[in-house]
């Protein structure tokens, strides 16, 4: 009887990973359908290649070369910012504090990681980007580097949390040896525990990076949405903010509508090529 | 013994897909047979769900809210309605999409805070709409831009050429103004905001590729408060709820108050439009008059949009 209800539970358990295959399957048909509507009228290539975005003009001013580039900038800056300090304080996390300190740290970082986004959009509108404007006197301090810096601070968490772990696993293994040995403790953190977990900062790398390039509601309040070739201290603009911006006006069944989903085809396609190459590159790293 | 486990559990599948088919089938069979039965409770909908422009959904919430507090029950607005709560549900995203939720019946009414298109139009069949009041657009910048000091006009052609782009600083447009960039303020290009701008003041020409595309009004409002080289189409109600923290400007002589916008003098105006596929049910007439009674025109009017009579 028991096997019985063994094998009931298995097959149950197997339904429900088949079903939330399908839900994903579903996600990408659906999108994978209204965009094909729109390749069919525009090129994927002259899409992806376009310099120009304006939907109240015809078609062929459909491209989203600089939105792409936009979206890439930011998310960069964003992991170039937030790596270091991340593996730092995760670093601090596993050698440096423990006990009670080190539960109120955590705490308040998972704390960070549960804000809304659009509270972070709202400051980042009221002070990052008021702070670039009076003190770096920019005209206007909607930016890259304002999208990045808000961006960083949202992805510290995850960057911090995927790290922690594995630094913590590896100090414990290694504290005793190198204590015996009367190896610095820091001697140990960069020699040792950093290069161990490195597999831990790709993978969070790769989080963040996802995390940051999907990211809409923040950096729609402060990159000031236009379509233009980005520069560190100019405006910009992402395939999330450029779709949550626009499809509530666009007209349903109209091109404008279908090139949005197609965008966020786009967008799906560029995050899995580069959670492919970090496979790969998580893969040989591990290997040696 | 496994092969009767594995026999088992695929006749377990296959009796669960027989059992939750069956109540698929069940629930709907039921859903059918209690139709003529609760024939009045279908037609009757206590429940009533607005969609679209996120600068009409404050309103039409506000003036829900007042109705709901007045009445409570159906049936004290109408003793032939039953007793039962009123529930009105109103949410904002866009006027595209309030089109949208009126076609494919996700809601009851449509807001829309543009003309209806020819097109639209066309695919909601039967309709009824209603003009309830009119958004201009002001052209606002901070109270510190010195372009305040100097003028209180901009002709149509200035504005035209400052969101286009022609004039890049502010010392182009007038020269005694500092060397300053034009901070340039507007709402998404595909937006119904922008579309009364573009039809009333750009017409063919297009705005600047770098111009800031605020997310909301709100946003737009914002940014020009707080940034004091920026220039934006704010709109009416906008600037009368933050009365004196930007100055909206004369457009080729003609100031934005409420008898020029219903009169039509000022020409960069919106309608406010609720639409419906459709017959209006008695309760949503009930409703809907009230919102085209003085009650509903006061509650626009404080709202800072213009109510039409």
């Amino acid at each position: 009887m028991y096997k019985v209800l063994d094998v009931a539970f298995s097959k149950l358990i197997k339904l429900l990973t088949i079903f939330s295959l399908l839900l994903l399957a579903f996600v990408v048909v659906f999108i994978f359908r209204e965009s094909v509507v729109f390749f069919k009228e525009v090129s994927v290539l002259s899409f992806i290649s376009g310099r120009s975005w304006n939907p109240l003009l015809a078609a062929d001013n459909l491209g989203i070369f600089n939105i792409i580039l936009g979206t890439l900038y930011v998310s960069l800056v964003a992991i170039i910012l937030a790596l270091p300090i991340g593996v730092g304080m995760a670093l601090l996390l596993a050698g440096y504090v423990e006990g009670r300190v080190r539960a109120i740290i955590r705490g308040i970082i998972d704390i960070l990681a549960g804000i809304p986004s659009v509270v972070y959009g709202f400051i980042g509108l009221l002070v990052l980007v008021k702070w670039f404007e009076t003190r770096l006197d920019l005209s206007s301090g909607e930016s890259v580097l304002a999208g990045g810096i808000l961006l960083a601070v949202m992805v510290l968490p995850y960057v911090i949390s995927t790290c922690h772990e594995s630094m913590e696993k590896a100090y414990r293994r290694h504290a005793p040896s190198s204590q015996a040995l009367g190896v610095s403790r820091s001697y140990l953190l960069r020699e040792i525990v950093l290069p161990e977990s490195r597999r831990a900062i790709i993978a969070a790398t790769v989080l963040a990076l996802g995390r940051a390039m999907g990211e809409t509601m923040a950096v729609m309040m402060v990159i000031g949405n236009a379509p233009i070739p980005p520069t560190l201290l100019g405006k910009c603009q992402t395939i999330p903010s450029l779709i949550a911006l626009e499809m509530g006006m666009a007209e349903v069944g109209s091109l404008h509508y279908h090139s949005l989903f197609a965008s966020g085809l786009v967008l799906m396609a560029v995050l899995l090529a580069i959670n492919l190459v970090f496979y790969f590159v998580r893969r040989s790293a591990f290997m040696k | 013994m496994k092969r009767w486990g594995i026999m088992f559990s695929c006749l377990l599948l296959v009796l669960v897909i027989a059992v939750t088919g069956c109540a698929g089938t069940d629930s709907s069979g039921s859903a059918g047979n209690a139709d003529p039965a609760n024939q009045e409770s279908v037609a009757f909908k206590a429940q009533m769900t607005f969609n679209g422009s996120s600068t009409l959904a404050p309103v039409m919430s506000a003036i829900a809210t007042d109705f709901i507090e007045e009445y409570g029950t159906w049936d004290k607005v109408d003793p032939s309605f039953p007793e039962q709560n009123i529930a009105i549900y109103v949410s904002a995203g866009g006027s595209g999409a309030g089109v949208k939720a009126a076609l494919e019946g996700t809601s009851d009414f449509g807001m829309l805070a543009r003309e209806i298109k020819d097109e639209e139009k066309e695919k909601l069949g039967e309709m009824v709409d209603f003009r309830i009041g009119i958004d201009a657009l002001t052209i606002s910048v901070n109270p510190d831009n010195p372009l305040s000091k100097v003028t209180d006009d901009l002709t149509t052609e200035e504005v035209k050429k400052i969101f286009a782009g022609e004039y890049k600083y502010w010392d182009e447009v007038d020269s005694s103004l500092p060397h300053r960039e034009i901070v340039v303020v507007i709402r998404d290009l595909g937006g119904g905001a922008h579309e009364v701008f573009q039809k009333a003041v750009m017409g063919d020409t297009q705005v600047r590729a770098d111009a800031i595309q605020s997310p909301s009004m709100g946003a737009l409002v914002a940014k020009v408060i707080e940034n004091k080289d920026a220039i934006g189409y704010a709109s009416f109600g906008m600037v009368n709820q933050n009365e004196g923290k930007l100055v909206p400007m004369k457009v080729d002589g003609v100031e934005p108050t409420t008898e020029n916008i219903v009169s039509g003098d000022y020409k960069i105006s919106r309608p406010l439009i609720v639409v419906k596929k459709g017959e209006l049910s008695p309760e949503q007439k009930a409703f809907m008059d009230v919102v085209t009674s003085d009650v509903g025109a006061q509650i626009i009017e404080k709202m800072g949009f213009v109510p039409v009579r």
